[in-house]
């Protein structure tokens, strides 16, 4: 079942995403998600999570004071005095996908800095889980530093990928080695698409290492910033075999949805909200 | 030292043995000046015994997390050996602490190759004596047995002749029965930590064990078992409530004195360490028997121990290591393991997949933390473990789960 916006009053709490890139939020009442918020992340960890909480609130037109519990989670959970709680991310984007597609076993985590492989039950309990955040391949930094190189938007990279006729294979998934390749590849006369696709494919394959750990069973849910890019999805469609939910709400604000999903639980645990 | 798992009531053997730790260095000095000869050593098949036997002081060298002697170390030996090795050379190169200066020569045995490696560059370029025990690939084999004991009699020959003493039997056989005393107080203060409403925690055990790597060891002892009377007359300490905290068992790489990384992260983010089989923790004190006062029954002794990860089996399903494993973690009672490698550390790394399906078969969730002694990976590490107890709390119902 998915859950559709609404903006409604009564007890209404919130999860905070404090990523490397992008900050999130969003905002459940009675269980149902209500309004979100979604701002790139400042160098001030707390003030970024405050104002994406104020964006969210905004969105669903609840003041501050009618929250009843926040949780905070990603990189900037260590700076979030503002939070009842704080929580890995981990459990927040498989919180957030059971929230969204109960029957998801899987999932594809590709953030700002780093890449993850979830496994988790029916309940939305972690089961098991790999990342990668040793260097920035396979990450939304490493697709930033190649949208540069191309001189295009980061959000058209997926789209030149998937205008691709064949995919140039990339010898490596190091950022700086992928950098000066594509830039020798140019230099070839290898058309842009087929490169951005071997980039995709690149990533795609770095990410599959991290299944070998944690193994994937459907459904499997492509969460993060990452997700949006459609070119990325096909090549991890492509590499890892597996079909992808497609998704009805953001997938870059899963994290924060989980977050506020663990709020609302914690709060009706609490005695603080009434289980919707 | 930031931790999360304490005990309120005081105990004070515990403060004797730090105490006694801080006097060592001068201790062994003085006894140096008279004539006694200090013998460092390193790795997991050295057996002390022999260098008790042989009135020489023995001291269990290498510490770890400081990653000025990695650097230090790494312009003298590939920086594709682990960090515990770099740091040693490290600190065998500088002996600015306490205990190198003081040493006469230094014996490692060829379990970890990386080990050898280690102290054929500290001979090479600090002028170290050095005694190498060979250790056989096929330790399951008669011939790496008669291998291995023909390799500890060629040590004890270079042994005495260097210390210019004979190894009597008697001395052996003294030896032999101190140590064994050791162990099994070791061994008990390692059940007795795991125990509900224990005085005492498993980073005190820990550390306990590491004094040991100094203290004299007849003195050793006796602390130990004052430790263990004292430990049965205190009050119950109320305030280790049980079931609060994820019970983690620890496996892996070494952890030597002063690597607490991981350690003061897991504490911090409320896990309960509750067991180990590193080979700087309770895997050394475990398994062995010593029949006879004889040099072939040290080597048989030694050899029938858990086998040192480095020595290769490759059936997974019959090593004797996963099998201790399972059964450590059935005695302490732990809930969820988490697998420490150190980088270039590569049998842990080799094995973590295989022991990661077997105990997760077992029902035991399994977390891999690759590291080094630099601080750059801490809030990495941090997520992994914070998510990972997170896990354990909901999988166990700890607390209530998140």
């Amino acid at each position: 079942m998915t859950n559709t916006e609404k903006k409604i009053s009564g007890d209404v709490v919130a999860g905070v995403d404090v990523g490397s890139l992008a900050a999130k939020s969003v905002i459940i009442a009675d269980g149902e998600i209500v309004g979100h918020g979604l701002i790139p992340s400042g160098f001030n960890s707390e003030e970024t999570g405050k104002s994406v909480l104020q964006h969210a609130l905004n969105s669903a037109g609840v003041p501050r004071a009618a929250l009843k519990y926040i949780v905070a989670t990603g990189y900037g959970r260590i700076s979030a005095d503002y939070a009842n709680k704080t929580v890995t991310e981990i459990s927040c984007h498989a919180r957030g996908a059971n929230f969204l597609y109960p029957s998801v076993r899987t999932i594809i985590d590709i953030g700002g800095q780093d890449c993850k492989a979830i496994r988790l039950d029916s309940s939305g309990n972690v089961v098991d889980f790999a990342m990668n955040d040793k260097c920035a391949a396979g990450t939304g930094r490493f697709l930033e530093v190649m949208s540069n190189v191309f001189k295009v938007k980061l959000e058209d990279l997926g789209d030149l990928a998937l205008s691709a006729d064949s995919i140039v294979p990339m010898s490596s998934t190091c950022t700086v080695f992928v950098e000066s390749e594509t830039i020798s590849l140019i230099a070839r006369g290898e058309k842009p698409a087929n490169i951005q696709a071997g980039i995709h494919h690149a990533i795609a394959n770095r990410i599959s290492g991290l299944f070998s750990r944690v193994g994937i069973e459907s459904d499997v849910f492509f969460s993060g910033g990452v997700a949006k890019n459609k070119g990325m999805r096909k090549a991890i469609t492509e590499v890892l075999k597996v079909n992808i939910v497609e998704p009805t709400f953001d997938p870059q604000l899963t994290g924060a949805l989980g977050a506020a999903a663990i709020a609302w639980k914690n709060a009706v645990r609490e005695g603080l909200c009434q289980a919707a | 030292m930031s931790s999360s798992v304490t005990t309120a009531v005081k105990v004070n053997t515990l403060e004797k043995i730090r105490q006694a730790l801080k006097e060592r260095p001068a201790q062994i000095a003085a006894a140096k000046q008279k004539g006694q000869k200090v013998i460092g050593w390193l790795n997991y098949f050295v057996p002390e015994e022999i260098l008790l036997a042989l009135d020489t002081i023995p001291v269990r060298i290498g510490t770890g997390g400081d990653e000025q002697l990695v650097d230090f170390g790494g312009r003298y030996i590939s920086t594709k050996n682990c960090v515990f090795v770099r740091s040693v050379v490290g600190l065998l190169g500088e002996k600015k602490d306490a205990y190198t200066p003081l040493l006469d020569l230094l014996a490692a045995d060829a379990s970890c190759l990386q080990i050898f490696r280690l102290a054929e560059v500290v001979k090479y370029y600090f002028k170290y004596e050095t005694a190498i025990l060979g250790v056989p690939r096929s330790f399951t084999a008669p011939e790496g047995r008669a291998y291995f004991r023909q390799e500890l009699r060629s040590f004890v020959e270079q042994l005495e002749k260097f210390t210019g003493r004979k190894l009597a039997e008697d001395k052996l056989n003294s030896a032999i029965e101190l140590l064994a005393k050791i162990r099994v107080t070791l061994r008990y203060l390692y059940e007795y930590q795991a125990q509900d409403y224990a005085n005492l925690t498993w980073r005190e055990v820990f550390e306990i064990v590491h004094a040991g790597f100094y203290l004299d060891r007849a003195e050793y002892l006796k602390l130990l078992q004052e430790l263990v009377v004292e430990l049965e007359t205190l009050p119950v300490d109320k305030n280790r409530i049980p079931g609060l905290q994820p019970r983690i068992f620890l496996t892996g790489s070494q952890l030597s004195p002063g690597d607490v990384k991981l350690i003061n992260i897991i504490e911090d983010l409320g896990g309960q360490i509750v067991g180990d089989d590193l080979w700087t923790g309770l895997s050394s004190y475990l398994d062995i028997q010593i029949t006879a006062p004889t040099v072939d029954a040290v080597a048989d002794g030694y050899l029938a121990r858990v086998p040192h990860a480095a020595l290769p089996y490759l059936d997974i399903g019959t090593d004797s290591r996963i099998k201790k494993l399972k059964e450590l973690l059935q005695k302490f009672r732990a809930q969820a393991v988490i697998d420490h490698t150190l980088r270039y550390c590569d049998p842990y790394t080799f094995k973590a997949g295989e022991t990661k399906d077997i105990l997760n078969n077992e029902g035991y969730p399994f977390l891999e933390i690759h590291t080094e002694y630099a601080s750059s990976d801490v809030e990495a590490i941090r997520t992994r473990v914070e998510a990972f107890l997170e896990l354990v709390r909901t999988r166990n119902d700890v607390a209530g789960g998140i």
